[in-house]
């Protein structure tokens, strides 16, 4: 009788001591079933970032005249129509132009070129060959450092988290065209510091990533603006390369934004060279 | 010989419909100093071509009517996206006369970007469609 019961507090007591903490501490640990996002994906569409509002239809970013309907307020339109007339009298640089400068986000998402996206249990990081370009999203619970210990970057600083196979991630602190080094696209779209976007990202189907953003700017923005932008994936072979922007830049920018075009001798071989 | 000698200019066509599709994404800089509304085709003998970031370029010499050659430097896309479109660093080899649609710089110096080339084996790169 003893020993029947000291065999059954010995199990009890193996349950309290070990089997349960270590169920409980494998379920906080338990590694999320991920999605498979391997492989290379190419953006669908032109490099307009909202092409569900292009005029005209069809119209390609960097074409005088073409335009999107972002929901700008009345000081923020009348920049954009601003740049648009600087693209039509051609001193509307891209900025990265300068070679080293990163495109930033929300123009990361909408990149001619390749993207690899490397989905991990920490971080996803999305990497685009047109670069430098690398946007690191933690997903290992953190969020956004506090406001003192943030400043505005290129990319911005993203937090997300899996809801089964939707990435959806936040994204704060991001330059914009505070230093008039970040467009969002060609057409001469801008957006402010105050930008922050919630992005809801997931394989739709075999061959499709979907990236579904909504966007808040209180200084540029009336209301949400909610772009979609989707990523076809190219065969398994593909490679990615290096994209090295220096090794020979045949159009630098003159200070009034003109961009040039050099001969193999490296001279203007414009005529109007100001 | 005759090949090498001016077909400059051959075709200076408009399109107003169909040249917005065959602009390339530039991924580097926009294309405002191309008219992307015409397609001019020239018959040119390859210098070069210099398979580098952020654009390949095709430098090319053109017979002019007085007989002097002209040099013209085409823009194409990055060495990346094209690789991936079948072109490779060996398929403009120095010599080589070659058959190219540009869009031309708009103020009308030798520079142009590159919308298709065909070679002399009748084989193409880029948009080629039997009418520029």
């Amino acid at each position: 009788m003893t020993s029947a019961l000291l065999r059954t507090t010995k199990h009890v007591g193996l349950l309290f001591c070990v089997v349960i903490p270590i169920t409980i501490w494998g379920q906080r640990t338990a590694t999320p079933v991920l999605p498979d996002w391997s492989g290379v994906w190419q953006m669908v569409g032109p490099t307009v970032f909202d092409t569900s509002t292009v005029e005209p239809p069809n119209g390609r970013a960097g074409e005088p005249g073409v335009r999107e309907r972002p929901p700008y307020n009345e000081e923020w339109e009348a920049r954009y129509r601003k740049n648009i007339e600087g693209i039509r009298n051609g001193v509307f640089p891209d900025p990265v132009n300068t070679c080293g400068t990163p495109h930033g986000f929300p123009r990361v998402m909408n990149l001619p070129d390749v993207y690899e996206f490397v989905v991990r249990p920490e971080q996803v990081w999305i990497l685009g060959e047109n670069g430098p370009n690398i946007v690191r999203i933690y997903t290992d619970g953190r969020k956004h450092p506090a406001a003192e210990d943030l400043w505005p970057t290129y990319s911005g600083d993203s937090v997300g988290h899996w809801e089964n196979d939707t990435l959806v991630f936040d994204t704060v602190s991001t330059k914009g065209s505070r230093d008039s080094d970040v467009i969002v696209d060609r057409t001469g779209l801008i957006l402010s510091d105050q930008l922050h976007t919630v992005t809801r990202m997931r394989r739709i189907d075999d061959m499709t990533i979907e990236a579904q953003m909504t966007l808040e700017d209180p200084k540029a923005l009336k209301s949400p603006w909610r772009v979609t932008k989707r990523y076809r994936k190219l065969p398994v072979d593909t490679r990615v390369f290096d994209y090295s922007c220096a090794e020979n830049n045949r159009n630098p920018v003159t200070s009034s934004g003109r961009t040039l075009t050099l001969g193999p001798d490296g001279k203007p071989i414009d005529k109007v060279v100001d | 010989m005759k090949t090498n000698v001016i077909s400059l200019v051959v075709l200076a066509l408009v399109f107003l419909i169909g040249a917005p599709f065959a602009q390339p994404v530039l991924a580097h800089h926009a294309a405002t100093m191309f008219d992307t509304t015409k397609v001019v085709e020239i018959t040119a003998t390859v210098k070069e071509l210099q398979w580098t970031n952020p654009h390949v370029w095709i430098q090319v010499y053109v017979q002019k009517a007085g007989g002097a050659r002209e040099e013209w430097s085409i823009e194409a896309n990055g060495p990346n996206s094209l690789s991936r479109q079948g072109w490779r660093p060996t398929s403009f080899k120095p010599g080589d006369v070659v058959t190219l649609r540009v869009n031309p710089m708009r103020d009308g110096t030798p520079a142009g970007l590159f919308v298709g080339v065909r070679f002399s084996d009748a084989t193409t790169l880029g948009r080629w469609d039997p009418q520029p």
